[in-house]
């Protein structure tokens, strides 16, 4: 199969430090691909690696089937993206800015740039110079840069920093629309896990250099944690009761938790035995883990 | 070649937009000012005395107003404050694509790094010429309007290729800047060798090794250091060639290989 992004083995380290150890990506073409992790698991360091913007320790990587590197080679005519923060001439306006990308890329037609001005909605900002704009903004520049040449691929390392939730929801439909309508493959790194969640085909966590899961994101429904919380006016002789009935009720944040299946599959029993203790509850519900629950389970940052 | 003229319009624009292009004219522009003041002095010292323009003790007087002096006064500086400001843009121009944060924007693109590099060093070029031949036709302008006596085409012809040649030697000294500034990924490290060097070849002039140190060439070239100048040889301009050499490999191989972080 030809994926859009596929290493092998890549890794990188700096001295003894492994950034990236051994990740093996294989993203399809069409797909938005969320890469997740804390900060420092080595989600920046795979992107630049990606761009070939810095040569792996070990192992390949192939972009849209071309192999990247040495010597800054690959299908860049077909790539866009946005690295860590983005970055702009402060003197230079938004359109200025622009202009050199276009020129740089190669594109002939010169409203490219006026039309990605557009797009981006920074129509009224094109004349001012980007060491004016917001935060905001300036990732929408940062953002305009990467579409200018209508790439196959974008590589986008936490596109939605420093926008307002408008502009959130606006990048999330922007990125969805390009797949669906354009086929365009997104691969992206993301702390606002929400947005994963909504956005995301799949998902990929990195932590401490090493990709420790790769999901689909209807499989992230299977396999996302259950539990059954209980609220009652008496807290302490519910989970008496429970207990008395051999379930294992922990007391947390005002609420009885119950992981077990046999308690998850059959809430109703459990509020028989409530009932007949004399504790009936009060709420009774089946909840799930969401992504952030997910994530911080899996890198062992909440137990 | 499409994607060179391609990074140099990118090249001169950010230079055009810049404050960098008003201030390095202004302070190279301090020299035919100042050689200018100092004809003006030697022109009448005890005027200048009675009005306070200068203090009994001055050495100025030992010159006298006549345009060898002049043209020598300003072929020495531009050989001497040329390396420092030269540097200067240098550095800018490598330097601020790091203090910008901007250079990752240069990597990943159809345009070549070896084309980025070279549009970048064509920059330069131009910058570096055009203030000399500006510092040099206002300095013509100066001396003519004071009127100081001794002038000729021949010794205004001879010093413009002095100082020619001088801004040649120069330029074929920053590729080690702009490694520098690529290496150190800003400003700081050029300059503080560019400064180093200076005071090296100032010290290696004055004990009779100027013509081996590249540093040291332009300023033997440019007069500066009159008594070794007679040193100067094939081997003096090989040595500045060797360093260009060295220079651009190094920023070319940099741009090339080197893991970018930034």
């Amino acid at each position: 199969m030809n994926y859009a992004i596929e290493t092998n083995g890549l890794s990188k380290s700096y001295g003894p430090v492994h950034a990236v150890n051994s990740v093996d990506l294989r993203v399809k073409p069409g797909e938005i691909y969320a890469f997740i992790g804390l900060n420092g698991a080595g989600k920046t360091t795979t992107i630049r690696a990606l761009l070939g913007m810095i040569r792996p320790s070990a192992g390949s990587v192939k972009v849209l089937g071309q192999t990247v590197g040495p010597y800054g080679r690959g299908p860049w005519q077909r790539v866009g993206h946005l690295v860590e923060s983005p970055a702009a001439y402060p003197e230079l306006t938004v359109r200025e800015n622009l202009e050199i990308a276009r020129r740089l890329h190669g594109i002939v037609d010169k409203e490219a740039s006026s039309r990605v001005i557009e797009r981006m909605t920074l129509a009224s900002y094109a004349d001012r110079k980007a060491g004016t704009l917001s935060t905001g903004n300036f990732q929408r520049l940062g953002l305009a840069r990467a579409l200018l040449h209508e790439p196959e691929l974008l590589i986008l390392d936490e596109p939605a920093n420093g926008l307002d939730p408008a502009g959130v929801v606006e990048i999330r439909e922007l990125l969805v629309g390009l797949t669906c309508e354009k086929g365009v493959t997104v691969f992206m790194s993301s702390h606002i896990l929400t947005e994963v969640d909504r956005l995301a085909t799949r998902i990929g966590i990195i932590h401490q250099g090493r990709l420790i899961e790769e999901l689909e994101a209807t499989q992230l429904e299977e396999i996302r944690a259950q539990r059954l919380e209980v609220k009652a006016c008496d807290l302490e002789a519910a989970q008496s009761a429970l207990a008395r009935a051999g379930f294992a009720a922990k007391i947390g944040e005002g609420r009885i938790t119950l992981n077990e299946a046999s308690a998850i599959e059959a809430p109703d029993k459990i509020a028989a035995i409530l009932v007949q203790a004399g504790t009936p509850p009060t709420r009774l519900a089946v909840e799930q883990e969401n992504l952030e629950d997910h994530f911080l389970r899996l890198t062992g940052e909440k137990l | 070649m499409k994607t060179f003229f391609a990074a140099l319009w990118a090249e001169i624009l950010k230079a055009r937009r810049s404050k960098m292009l008003l201030g390095t004219a202004v302070g190279f522009m301090i020299l035919p000012l100042a050689g200018g003041l100092f004809m003006l002095i030697l022109k009448d010292p005890a005027q200048a005395r009675e009005l306070g323009i200068i203090n009994a003790k001055a050495q100025i007087t030992a010159m006298t107003a006549d345009w060898p002096s002049f043209l020598g006064m300003m072929a020495m500086g531009i050989g001497g404050l040329g390396e420092i400001l030269f540097a200067f843009i240098t550095a800018w121009v490598f330097g601020r694509e790091f203090s910008d944060r901007t250079v990752k924007e240069w990597l990943a693109l159809p345009t070549p790094r070896a084309a980025v590099v070279s549009a970048k060093f064509v920059v330069i070029t131009i910058w570096t010429l055009a203030l000399t031949l500006l510092v040099f036709l206002v300095g013509l302008g100066i001396g003519s309007m004071i009127g100081i006596p001794g002038g000729s085409f021949v010794l205004a012809w001879n010093t413009f290729w002095t100082v020619m040649l001088t801004v040649l030697l120069i330029n074929m000294l920053m590729p080690v800047a702009a490694f520098l500034a690529s290496l150190g990924r800003g400003y700081l490290l050029p300059l503080a060798w560019t400064i180093l060097a200076l005071g090296l070849a100032n010290l290696v002039s004055i004990l009779g090794w100027g013509d081996w140190f590249p540093w040291g060439v332009p300023v033997l070239v440019s007069g500066m250091v009159k008594p070794n100048a007679d040193h100067l040889g094939l081997h003096s301009y090989l040595m500045v060639l060797l360093t260009c050499v060295v220079g651009l490999a190094g920023t070319f191989m940099w741009w090339r290989s080197a893991d970018q972080t930034r």
